[in-house]
């Protein structure tokens, strides 16, 4: 369950990430789907992506959180695995690109809907610290994996 | 624009309600009735004399090493209360059977492997050692 090639992170430098998601897809939420709203969107899936592929601990906003948050309130008293929160930020990767080309396709509505989910999903970890993608990760294991 | 900003309000409105109700639901204590007994077998480890403690989790499930370690905790105040932890994605047969839709979900097993309750989500530590209480002493037999 503990693999030693594990890597432990802050758990409120991510909670610090999520805050930072959410302003950006609440703003293109907010702007629709017009130029401004797909750069934005752009820009969002291209932070998505070192957490995705790397772990959380490589984005932008993890940078942000370690060079001007982290000095100021100390060495945190337990940390997480990196785990959670990649797979958090692969699902994030995957409805901001959905968002984004359904944006560029001129599709509206998809646009408007994934760009909720986004918003909504960073919202509740970044203002409560819940963990969508823990609780989707067996769902989706259950569903896509045949019975034996 | 303003019809924009009520209706994402209204979202994050419905979305922190929502999580105020699942946060509730977190580790309370079902009795439930599962056909039939888990063995060593089903388990991959030795059950508990008195209790046995079943955890599922996953590796991107954040709360499960907290719940682990809480139920070691709670299980070693009894030396006939053991906890297992099952890797609920690589035993999705097993997850299936018991219906185990989210992680960390705890079962607690009775001295003969039958399911007496179960907690999903992570439990707090009263919730844990409530569960346990329930659990009927071992009898002389089983010892």
């Amino acid at each position: 369950m503990s693999p030693t090639d594990d890597i432990r992170i802050d758990p409120r430098g991510y909670r610090f990430g999520a805050l930072v998601t959410l302003a950006f897809a609440l703003a293109a939420l907010i702007l629709g789907p017009n130029a401004a709203g797909i750069i934005l969107m752009a820009v969002l899936t291209a932070m998505f992506l070192p957490g995705a592929t790397v772990g959380p601990h490589v984005t932008v906003q993890s940078f942000l959180f370690r060079t001007f948050i982290r000095p100021r309130i100390g060495a945190p008293t337990e940390t997480e695995s990196f785990r959670p929160p990649r797979f958090a930020q692969q699902m994030g990767l995957v409805m901001a690109a959905a968002a984004l080309v359904l944006g560029l396709a001129g599709v509206t509505a998809g646009f408007f809907v994934f760009a909720a989910l986004v918003t909504v999903a960073s919202f509740l970890n970044g203002v409560f610290g819940f963990c969508a993608g823990c609780e989707i990760y067996l769902l989706l294991k259950r569903a896509t994996t045949k019975a034996a | 624009m303003l019809l924009r900003l009520l209706a994402i309000g209204a979202l994050l409105a419905v979305a922190s309600v929502a999580y105020v109700w699942w946060s509730r639901q977190q580790g309370r204590v079902r009795h439930v009735v599962v056909a039939g007994a888990l063995t060593p077998a089903d388990l991959g480890a030795p059950r508990g004399q008195r209790a046995t403690l079943v955890q599922f989790s996953t590796p991107m499930c954040a709360k499960c090493p907290p719940t682990r370690d809480l139920l070691l905790r709670v299980a070693a105040d009894d030396p006939y209360v053991t906890h297992i932890e099952i890797d609920a994605s690589e035993h999705l047969d097993l997850a299936r059977r018991l219906d185990i839709m989210r992680t960390p979900t705890t079962l607690v097993l009775d001295a003969a492997g039958v399911v007496v309750s179960r907690m999903n989500g992570a439990p707090s530590e009263a919730q844990a050692r409530a569960a346990l209480a329930e659990v009927p002493p071992p009898t002389e037999y089983s010892i």
